[in-house]
């Protein structure tokens, strides 16, 4: 019989020797149990729909605790979208400190309630807890929280047999690898979206289409251009989340969250924060519309300014970026 | 190898060969007709140190315009997204570093060097600080004027 709670570790896309680690610690330390199985799996953002490790999620109907390089938000629509769904479970380890559950949306008393796509649709009952890696920094309170959620579920074995199956290593984990390239895509949180259609109506690339119930869905994520997350911020509901763009509130952080490395971005050119998410929507939009338009005919070498985006100001060519950098310190919204 | 020059970062000597052009977002620079070819300054690879992945968002042929967005990387020290140091198209990548960047740590000024535009601009004026590019000497006379700058806003985001 196959447990009915299967604990998925994603690994991440980069070669850091203590990302690595971590993933195989975890792996390691919660296998040898009878009460559930462990897969190992590649970054999920980058496989593809017919990867045979999604196929392999599929089968499992039971809960998944899924452990991955990315933010729980993220994780979960990317596996919803590829039809493994499952009511949102809220794990312990998270990245902010304050102990709240970081994901839900301010919630403003003022405001009639809106309706949202995700109460309109029917989800299995089966709960997906999605756990970013980051803030799994010791494989003993991973193994805490997995029994927790175990607990949680009521599918707890009893402590006994837990410790008595511990160290034997009769399950270990299993690792399912599917070719992957980098991908970049949207992802819509059908917690937040209300089926608005600001975004099918912004991108002028054909990647949003509309199912059979005239539900947004991300039809075409290859047709995504690479690194444009503009729909994302003209989304009036912060609901579109690029799994991998640099930018915490895009990539499906949910509130402020420091990263733990400095960030050089300033130092390699990164512009000021000086305009408006739409105006920088635009701008993006266009940049690869120019881009594609570019591609086909070749001839011509450069870009057409867009009609609407603002011009950047070059007139400050003698100030200094880094002192720039620190005033702008203070207004990051990170 | 050639010429070069060197700046103190504490008590670490940087050094900028003189064969080529560095860029103000601490990339060198050089000739390889019709392209030139970046990669990242000694500087910048000191406080990046051990990089770990790279990630490009363009792909091969799309213009660039200055200080684009084009990709980004993390390191054991630092993430940070990248951006084109002058206008052109971009032409290649360094396919070698996808698999494996470490190259940038090892031979930063050979083998791990990063992509290649060919610039619409013929003559890039020297020093022009926004699209253009300075020489090794015009380098590290800016290097000196923000270093201490550079040196604030990491202790300020470690803090």
């Amino acid at each position: 019989m196959k447990p009915e709670i299967t604990v998925v570790v994603a690994q991440g896309p980069s070669h850091d020797p203590t990302k690595r680690t971590r993933e195989q610690e975890i792996a390691d330390r919660l296998s040898g149990r009878g009460d559930w199985e462990v897969l190992v799996v590649p970054h999920l953002n980058d496989l593809r729909p017919d990867a045979a490790s999604l196929a392999a999620l599929r089968q499992r109907t039971g809960h998944l605790i899924v452990f991955s390089w990315l933010y729980p938000r993220a994780a979960h629509w990317i596996l919803d979208r590829h039809r493994i769904s499952g009511q949102r479970g809220t794990t312990r380890l998270q990245l902010d400190t304050d102990g709240k559950p970081s994901d839900e949306m301010p919630s403003d008393p003022q405001q009639e309630p809106v309706e949202r796509v995700i109460d309109i649709r029917t989800v299995p009952t089966r709960a997906i807890y999605c756990i970013d890696l980051r803030a799994c920094t010791s494989a003993d309170a991973v193994l805490q929280e997995v029994e927790r959620i175990l607990t949680e579920t009521g599918k707890s074995a009893s402590r006994s047999s837990v410790a008595a199956s511990e160290g034997n290593g009769s399950r270990p984990w299993r690792s399912i690898t599917d070719d992957t390239q980098r991908r970049w895509y949207p992802v819509i949180d059908f917690a937040r979206c209300t089926n608005c259609m600001e975004c099918i109506d912004f991108c002028l690339f054909g990647v949003y289409g509309l199912d059979e119930s005239d539900t947004i869905l991300v039809e075409q994520p290859d047709n995504c251009r690479k690194g444009c997350p503009a729909c994302s911020r003209v989304c009036p509901e912060n609901a579109i989340i690029f799994p991998q763009h640099k930018s915490p509130a895009i990539a499906g952080a949910s509130s402020s969250i420091d990263g733990l490395k400095v960030d050089l971005s300033q130092l390699f050119g990164k512009p000021e924060p000086d305009q408006h998410a739409k105006q920088i929507a635009q701008q993006e939009r266009d940049q690869q519309l120019a881009a594609s338009a570019n591609q086909s005919s070749s001839s011509s070498s450069t870009v057409p300014p867009s009609q609407d985006a603002p011009r950047r100001d070059t007139s400050d060519d003698t100030s200094d970026d880094l002192d720039k950098l620190i005033n702008a310190l203070d207004q990051f919204d990170l | 190898m050639s010429d070069s020059l060197v700046f103190m970062m504490g008590q670490f000597e940087a050094t900028f060969p003189t064969d080529r052009q560095y860029a103000r977002n601490h990339m060198w620079a050089r000739q390889q007709d019709p392209a030139y070819r970046f990669g990242f300054s000694a500087y910048a690879v000191r406080l990046l140190q051990d990089v770990y992945f790279l990630d490009w968002i363009v792909d091969p042929g799309t213009p660039l315009q200055p200080r684009q967005e084009i990709g980004s990387i993390e390191s054991k020290k630092a993430e940070a997204s990248l951006y084109a140091p002058i206008a052109g198209r971009l032409s290649a990548f360094n396919p070698e570093l996808l698999d494996d960047p470490s190259a940038i740590n090892v031979d930063t000024y050979g083998i791990g060097w990063l992509f290649e535009i060919q610039s619409p601009i013929p003559d890039l004026p020297e020093g022009d600080a926004m699209s253009g590019l300075m020489s090794a000497q015009q380098y590290i006379a800016y290097l000196d004027e923000v270093w201490v700058a550079t040196q604030r806003t990491i202790k300020g985001q470690l803090a």
